[in-house]
């Protein structure tokens, strides 16, 4: 998956793309954690924040702007702004 | 690459070691959870970072990859070892020959046959030979006593050649002559006589030709015939030769460089062959085998540089050689009791850049031979 996304980022040369599946995101090219829970995880890009709400939210992997996680995802709000 | 490893942790907040992870720019390369306890794949070097996190109780770490591999090692490193040195000291053992022996009656034979083995290599205290070089070695020793041999068998057990020989028994029954002369076999001048049987003919200082009687068979006494034996004994006679010889004034020298190249020659049954190129054009080489694993040999090669130099000897230097020549092929005729009396060059040429040379010797030989006759025949 991570060959796939590095060709498909190096192809389309995206700043940062979210990934959803059955009960995973994949979150590349955040700025910065602002909140990391259980049930909320607010993450921020350049130009807006991103609110993923839902439950038995756990990381899997985490580096420098890529996060991968797992839970059940309930709702996703986008917030303009920083 | 970086080495990674597993740390388990103990923290009332999870959520709260990831956001100080990502803010201490700690890569989390896998997180797992099982029983309250948290599992973390990190690089090495950010081990420290995390023990230093207050409200993370770190439980413990094990490496993964190679870095794993190199802790079990170096924690079973007394067993790792003594496996090593036990298959060491098991090749050894089984590739390594204590003591050769040589199994026959005969003190004579078991001593021809030890010192032929030692002259090939086979002696005690050296690596187990294989099956193609102990039939070769067997084949070498038959072929060069080939009178003496009959069998020739090597046998390994244990740590130990066992050689088995037979004896050639060479039937020697003579056949009994009744009656006979010696004769001489070349033109020559009678020096010597010892005779056994028989009466003396010819005297000390005859001139004798080819077919001679020198110790007949018939006895005689005042002219009459007193009985018929078979005349034996050695005769030595002075003989003559002109021999000539030929040796050409140019020849060829090859002569070491100083530059020598390092190498390596792998060889077994089907397989000869240097593993490095090898960067001399001509070349001799000195190998010493290092290795042999079931016949598998590896050998390390010095190859010494050579070259090669057209050289043309003086007259005399080739006149010497081309006597020498000529005398030694005459030589090699003799047996220990016959010797060269005199030796001279008649004639000297050069001719088409060879030498040619004409030398008279004269030899001191057995001339004579036994030569049986008809009992009726008389002559």
């Amino acid at each position: 998956m991570h060959l796939y996304k590095t060709i498909q980022n190096f192809l389309f040369d995206q700043d940062y793309f979210v990934d959803l599946w059955q009960k995973k995101i994949h979150v590349y090219g955040f700025q910065d954690i602002i909140t990391l829970e259980e049930q909320k995880i607010v993450l921020s890009f350049p130009n807006f924040q991103l609110f993923f709400l839902g439950t038995d939210f756990r990381v899997l992997k985490l580096s420098k702007n890529e996060i991968l996680i797992e839970g059940n995802l309930e709702s996703l709000q986008v917030q303009d702004g920083k | 690459m970086e080495n990674k490893i597993w740390v388990d942790v103990e923290a009332k907040a999870k959520e709260k070691v990831f956001l100080r992870c990502y803010q201490r720019k700690i890569e989390i390369f896998e997180a797992k959870e099982e029983k309250g306890i948290l599992s973390l794949k990190i690089l090495e070097k950010d081990y420290a970072k995390i023990k230093r996190l207050w409200f993370v109780k770190v439980k413990k770490s094990r490496a993964t990859g190679l870095l794993y591999w190199k802790e079990k090692i170096f924690t079973y490193r007394v067993l790792v070892v003594s496996i090593f040195f036990g298959f060491f000291l098991l090749f050894f053992i089984s590739h390594i020959m204590i003591q050769v022996e040589v199994i026959h009656s005969n003190k004579e034979i078991r001593d021809l046959v030890s010192s032929s083995l030692k002259e090939k290599g086979l002696k005690k205290n050296t690596w187990k030979m294989s099956y193609e070089e102990l039939k070769q070695i067997k084949e070498e020793i038959l072929e060069e006593y080939p009178d003496r041999l009959e069998w020739l068998e090597i046998e390994i057990h244990g740590m130990k050649y066992v050689v088995r020989v037979e004896e050639r028994k060479i039937e020697t029954q003579k056949e009994e002559k009744t009656a006979c002369h010696v004769v001489a076999t070349k033109d020559g001048l009678v020096k010597e006589m010892i005779f056994q049987k028989g009466q003396a003919v010819v005297s000390r200082n005859d001139a004798v030709t080819k077919g001679t009687i020198l110790i007949s068979g018939i006895i005689t006494k005042d002219g009459e015939e007193k009985g018929v034996v078979c005349a034996e004994g050695k005769v030595y006679g002075e003989v003559w030769y002109q021999i000539s010889a030929s040796v050409p004034m140019n020849y060829e020298v090859t002569e070491r460089t100083n530059k020598k190249r390092w190498n390596l020659r792998f060889k077994n049954l089907y397989y000869d062959q240097l593993i490095f190129r090898s960067r001399l054009e001509n070349y001799e080489e000195e190998k010493k085998k290092v290795l042999d694993i079931w016949g598998n040999e590896l050998y390390f090669v010095v190859q010494y540089e050579t070259k090669k130099e057209q050289k043309k000897y003086t007259e005399e230097e080739a006149s010497n050689l081309a006597f020498e020549k000529a005398i030694e092929k005459l030589a090699s005729t003799l047996d220990e009791n016959e010797k060269i009396l005199e030796k001279k060059v008649l004639k000297k040429e050069i001719n088409h850049s060879t030498m040619n040379i004409e030398v008279f010797v004269s030899t001191l030989e057995s001339i004579g031979e036994v030569q049986e006759f008809e009992k009726n025949e008389k002559e």
